[in-house]
């Protein structure tokens, strides 16, 4: 019984710790708003060099 | 007092200092303190105090999960739609465009617009990861011939009644959303379309749906197409384009276009079951009618509430207005148009929200709303956040927006015949239908709209390339002043924000603003920004 007890009480120890970590490398995240930063300045130019490299089909139809 | 509540008043009060209300009101910045000059990129997030910025958190993170979602349940299409498609690297800009919509939100009305906020993205998620696994450009999928893809400015309901069938609107995923998160991706299209000969002075919308066409951005699903000459004459062009170059066996189904006469029921009812008619025949299967009974009972309920909310919109104590109404309100009824029971669920939400925020007199926005304003403004005021903007810069709030009036009547679900009048009555009002086209009746409409839901002004946009509202321009500005509605003109050229750009439009409130009635700013760090390269 004890036994138990210790290992529920050390997981949901390690759950509350999980839990933390994430909470606090999400809030940074959005506080810093830290994901627009890095579309905006990264992946949207290295996207729109890709677009702008694209050869399309320019036939009348 | 609970001791969480001091706790939370106490840091509410050390940090008041970074929130942006809070800075305007002492003279000591704003909103527009924290972005870096030009991007619409902030440098950090709006504080609104602790237990709004955690609403606004949380917020995010679920629209985050939605967007993980849609990923994880369709990885390769998803990738290889971002590889073919320009518009879908706009899509990243959303986090972006959700936080400068709600910008100055606290309260209850911050809630209601997360809600009405997640009812779409979760919604449009799930379409992004339906039309890319089944796109033939990128490979199709096992439902790819089991779509109806409709011109999105027909609304789907009718639809609904082919069990198995999954009607997909066309212009949805590259133009008609997407051009409100990211200014610069219409122009593209515009170019393209430019490139192939069409003149430059039609309207930009029509434009970038055949540039989107041209350039073979349309995502390809189905055995057959239905375009429309909804809801005006540019898109009867458009239409053309799309069809020639898609290839598909297209019906066009023309509404009539003096749709608020009687006499024009019978004759867009026969077109609704020509197209019916059409879809049987190249699908081969029955249409439904149970099954539409169906969805029409969820249609019905949404209108409902959609009725409830308009009796709390004529007081000062709707939690619900601006953007977060206009923009859910479009998107629930063209894009998902009953399809969609989630809608209801966020409808019964809020509209229990706003009956208690009504019945405590709760005032939004802080009590600082000066004007209340019936805006006529179609997707140029999305990709500018121009509710938000009037809100916070001159206490404007805009009451309702003409896209909120489209088909609102019930639809009888016992009788086919009368069913199928009252289905036609709400097809033919679709998305810029009911304000713009029909005749001078629906145009003048507008002032009998301010005045049921006790507005002062009307900010109507003037799109510089629409041939027929330029027409009336002159007569509003004389009925304007006849009726005694402050009245604000808003020059725009729709999507393409190189030919007026959205500081041009906003100086077009400035100067009505400053000038005619003399008044100051609530944020004056918002009055005139350069705002050129955010999306």
């Amino acid at each position: 019984m004890k036994k138990t007890l210790a290992f529920l009480l050390k997981a949901l120890g390690k759950l509350v710790l999980i839990a933390l970590i994430l909470f606090a490398a999400t809030f940074a995240l959005y506080i810093t708003n830290g994901e627009n930063k890095l579309i905006y300045y990264v992946i949207r130019p290295f996207l729109n060099k890709h677009y702008d490299a694209q050869v399309r089909d320019k036939r009348i139809v | 007092m609970k001791f969480t509540d001091k706790l939370i008043d106490a840091v509410d009060k050390k940090l008041e200092r970074f929130d942006p209300l809070w800075q305007a009101e002492h003279g000591v910045g704003g909103q527009r303190s924290r972005y870096y000059d030009k991007t619409g990129v902030a440098k950090w997030r709006e504080w609104r105090g602790v237990k709004d910025t955690f609403y606004d958190y949380s917020a995010w993170l679920k629209n985050l999960a939605a967007m993980a979602g849609m990923v994880a349940s369709a990885p390769l299409p998803i990738l290889k739609g971002f590889w073919e498609y320009r518009w879908m690297g706009s899509y990243l800009g959303t986090f972006m465009f959700i936080d400068r919509l709600f910008e100055g939100y606290r309260g209850t009305e911050l809630r209601i617009a997360h809600m009405n906020m997640y009812g779409i993205v979760q919604n449009l998620t799930k379409k992004i990861a339906f039309i890319l696994a089944n796109d033939k450009r990128l490979g199709g999928g096992p439902d790819s011939d089991k779509c109806i893809p409709f011109d999105e400015t027909i609304p789907p309901l009718f639809l609904k009644g082919f069990k198995g069938l999954t009607p997909v609107p066309m212009q949805t995923l590259p133009e008609f959303i997407i051009c409100d998160i990211d200014q610069h991706i219409e122009p593209y299209y515009i170019d393209v379309a430019e490139s192939f000969g069409l003149a430059a002075d039609v309207c930009s919308r029509c434009a970038a749906e055949a540039g989107v066409a041209l350039d073979d951005a349309f995502p390809i699903l189905g055995k057959v197409m239905l375009s429309t000459n909804m809801p005006c004459n540019a898109s009867e062009a458009t239409s053309m384009f799309q069809r020639r170059r898609i290839g598909l066996p297209d019906f066009p189904v023309t509404m009539a276009m003096q749709h608020a006469e009687k006499e024009a029921i019978p004759y867009s009812r026969q077109e609704l079951l020509n197209a019916i008619a059409f879809v049987e025949e190249h699908y081969g299967v029955k249409y439904d009618w149970d099954t539409f009974y169906k969805y029409a009972e969820i249609m019905n309920e949404q209108n409902a509430i959609e009725l409830e909310k308009w009796e709390i919109f004529k007081t000062p104590y709707s939690a619900l207005s601006g953007i977060a109404e206009t923009l859910y309100k479009l998107y629930e009824w063209q894009s998902a148009n009953g399809a969609d029971p989630y809608f209801n669920k966020i409808d019964r939400k809020v509209i229990e929200i706003m009956r208690q925020a009504y019945e405590d007199k709760y005032q939004p926005f802080g009590g600082k709303t000066r004007h209340r304003a019936f805006l006529w403004g179609p997707s140029a005021v999305y990709y500018t956040d121009f509710p938000t903007w009037t809100q916070n810069c001159w206490g404007i709030t805009i009451v309702l927006n003409m896209d909120s009036t489209m088909g609102y009547n019930q639809i009888d679900t016992s009788d086919r015949e009368k069913a199928l009048d009252d289905l036609t009555a709400l097809e033919q009002r679709a998305t810029m239908r009911h304000h713009a086209v029909g005749g001078w009746d629906n145009v003048n409409a507008v002032w009998d709209w301010a005045k049921k839901f006790n507005c002062d002004m009307v900010l109507m946009n003037d799109n510089i390339a629409c041939k027929g509202m330029l027409g009336v321009h002159a007569m509003m500005e004389e009925q304007a002043r006849d009726l005694g509605f402050h009245f604000i003109f808003i020059e725009h050229d729709l999507e393409d924000s190189r030919t007026v750009s959205r500081q041009d439009m906003r100086n077009c409130v400035n100067n009505y603003m400053s000038v005619v009635l003399n008044e100051k700013p609530l944020d004056p760090t918002i009055v005139e920004f350069d705002d050129s390269q955010a999306y």
